[in-house]
């Protein structure tokens, strides 16, 4: 398992973790680099926002019933 | 008469009412169809032969003793495997869920039985709706029924083609970022993403919460009409179909050439059969001006941030416990959500909020908007970078995130692969009249629905042979 969650670089790898892909990282580590990778190119062709200003996502109230 | 398999959903109840067609008659003429070609195209996982005989029966007897329950009514039709109807399996062609029976109807199914339709079966699709084409799923993917060596597209593959090979005259299908739009528009058919919500999502395995859409497929923009006013069900105040005759004349339609020219160059072909669009709906009396929305790659990005957000969302336990049990192309794609944080998701539904402005302001000077639907002719299945740019390379997915009702459907057929390239026209929220008008008027001009393939299944002898791109 090691030996081939090692060839991602440490930051996939402490990500993949962190969500529970040890057994993703053990069987297919490279669907796992190239989920990141792929995350990474969606994530890089969004333009920067500021977060503080709106539109906020929308919230709606319900009954409760 | 034409042969029972092409007749539209139109024309069997034209048909029917004076009994010169009987729904038992047909749907036997269509399970021999589904018996003799499915194997080699795909397009069924599931056929309820017993099920749609039975129920076509009791719509014989109805229909010839005057209780017709209306359009719908003994008219047969396929399901998307990803919806549930009440005791069938649900398998979202995944092993995961091979054994997931749903208990209930969803909405959807349940509005389209009080209708009178007939459920023929499940149709194949995307493993989860989301990867394929794959050789490791639990049934046979999808091809292209005109010719079985190239992708009908996806995600409802099977529910595009079983319309292009004439098993049914309407699929029911599913729609997160173009499932409908793509197969229909790769398979010479009409395929409608409704306004988001309209037609209700319960019932249906998600993909992404705030992007899925389910929708009409058929062979034409009146069946489209029809069908869509079985799926909403009894509230409809208006058909959905009442203007599909008063052609385009004093309507102004918005072309998006920014998308498919600069943002996205497109194949050759594609943007000449959208020129060609533009020429035939100016001849018939639109207004057809150029107008600019925000980058196509950045409406894309923003998509598929949510998409992706939501899809780990449905995905994180499965992927975690059984990574074994997903498709090499499933597991990678719905595997990135991992790699995205909370703030990702927040700021990406805060750009929607901006985009969807953008277009709600575009329609304040246009009543319809005409885009490129993919940018790429069909590929081959064993074409693995050409098949990789199917699902980057369109114009769909943007109104999976605006909300905006939006038609794919036939603009020309490709040179060199002889199969149909696919034009895509926009509405304002809750416009679906206007939107089936325009298409509507279209097809009157073009008539390509009346295509058919020149060699059915040609290629089917040799695909075993295929490679097929994990």
């Amino acid at each position: 398992m090691a030996g081939q969650s090692s060839t991602l670089d440490p930051d996939t790898l402490a990500k993949a973790r962190a969500a529970g892909l040890d057994k993703a990282l053990a069987a297919f580590p490279d669907c796992v680099a190239d989920a990141a990778r792929a995350a990474a190119l969606d994530l890089a062709d969004v333009p920067a926002i500021d977060g503080t200003t709106e539109p906020w996502p929308s919230m709606r109230i319900r009954s409760g019933r | 008469m034409t042969e029972l398999q092409w007749l539209t959903a139109s024309e069997i109840g034209a048909a029917y009412a004076p009994r010169r067609l009987s729904p038992v008659e047909l749907v036997q003429a269509l399970l021999r169809e589904i018996e003799a070609r499915n194997p080699d195209c795909g397009a069924f996982i599931r056929v309820d032969a017993e099920g749609a005989l039975e129920t076509a029966r009791r719509a014989e007897a109805d229909i010839f003793a005057g209780r017709s329950l209306g359009p719908l009514h003994g008219i047969p039709l396929g399901v998307k495997d990803n919806i549930d109807i009440a005791g069938v399996p649900t398998t979202c062609h995944s092993k995961i869920l091979l054994d997931n029976i749903a208990r209930n109807d969803a909405p959807a199914i349940a509005n389209l039985r009080a209708a009178g339709a007939i459920m023929l079966g499940k149709q194949s699709l995307h493993e989860f709706a989301f990867g394929g084409p794959s050789k490791e799923l639990p049934f046979p993917f999808a091809r292209h029924p005109w010719n079985t060596d190239y992708h009908p597209g996806g995600s409802s593959s099977g529910s595009g083609v079983a319309l292009a090979a004439g098993f049914v005259p309407l699929s029911l299908g599913t729609d997160a970022g173009g499932s409908i739009r793509n197969p229909a528009g790769n398979c010479g058919v009409v395929g409608l993403k409704p306004t988001y919500d309209l037609v209700s999502r319960r019932g249906v395995f998600p993909v992404a919460f705030t992007l899925d859409h389910v929708g009409p497929m058929a062979r034409s923009v009146a069946d489209v009409a029809l069908f869509l006013d079985g799926l909403v069900g009894s509230h409809t105040e208006r058909s959905f179909g009442a203007d599909l005759e008063r052609g385009v004349r004093g309507l102004r339609i918005g072309f998006v050439r920014q998308w498919h020219e600069t943002d996205m160059v497109a194949d050759p072909e594609v943007m000449a059969a959208l020129d060609e669009v533009e020429r035939v709906l100016r001849q018939d009396g639109a207004e057809v001006r150029t107008i600019a929305l925000p980058r196509l790659q950045e409406l894309a990005a923003v998509q598929r941030i949510i998409l992706l957000a939501e899809t780990w969302a449905v995905h994180a336990k499965w992927l975690r416990e059984r990574p074994q049990d997903y498709s090499t192309p499933c597991r990678r794609k719905v595997m990135p959500g991992a790699f995205l944080s909370a703030g990702d998701y927040v700021q990406a539904q805060q750009w929607r909020g901006r985009m969807i402005d953008a277009v709600d302001d575009a329609f304040r000077d246009v009543d319809v908007l005409l885009t490129a639907s993919g940018m790429d002719p069909p590929f081959r299945i064993d074409d693995g970078p050409g098949l990789a740019k199917t699902y980057p390379r369109q114009g769909r997915s943007p109104f999976n995130l605006t909300g905006h009702p939006a038609i794919a459907m036939q603009s020309g057929i490709s040179k060199t692969s002889g199969l149909p390239l696919s034009v895509q026209f926009v509405g304002r929220a809750y416009d679906e009249v206007t939107l089936l008008r325009v298409a509507a008027a279209y097809e009157r001009v073009t008539q390509w629905r009346h295509r058919r393939p020149p060699a059915m299944y040609r290629g089917g002898a040799q695909r075993e042979r295929i490679t097929v791109t994990a």
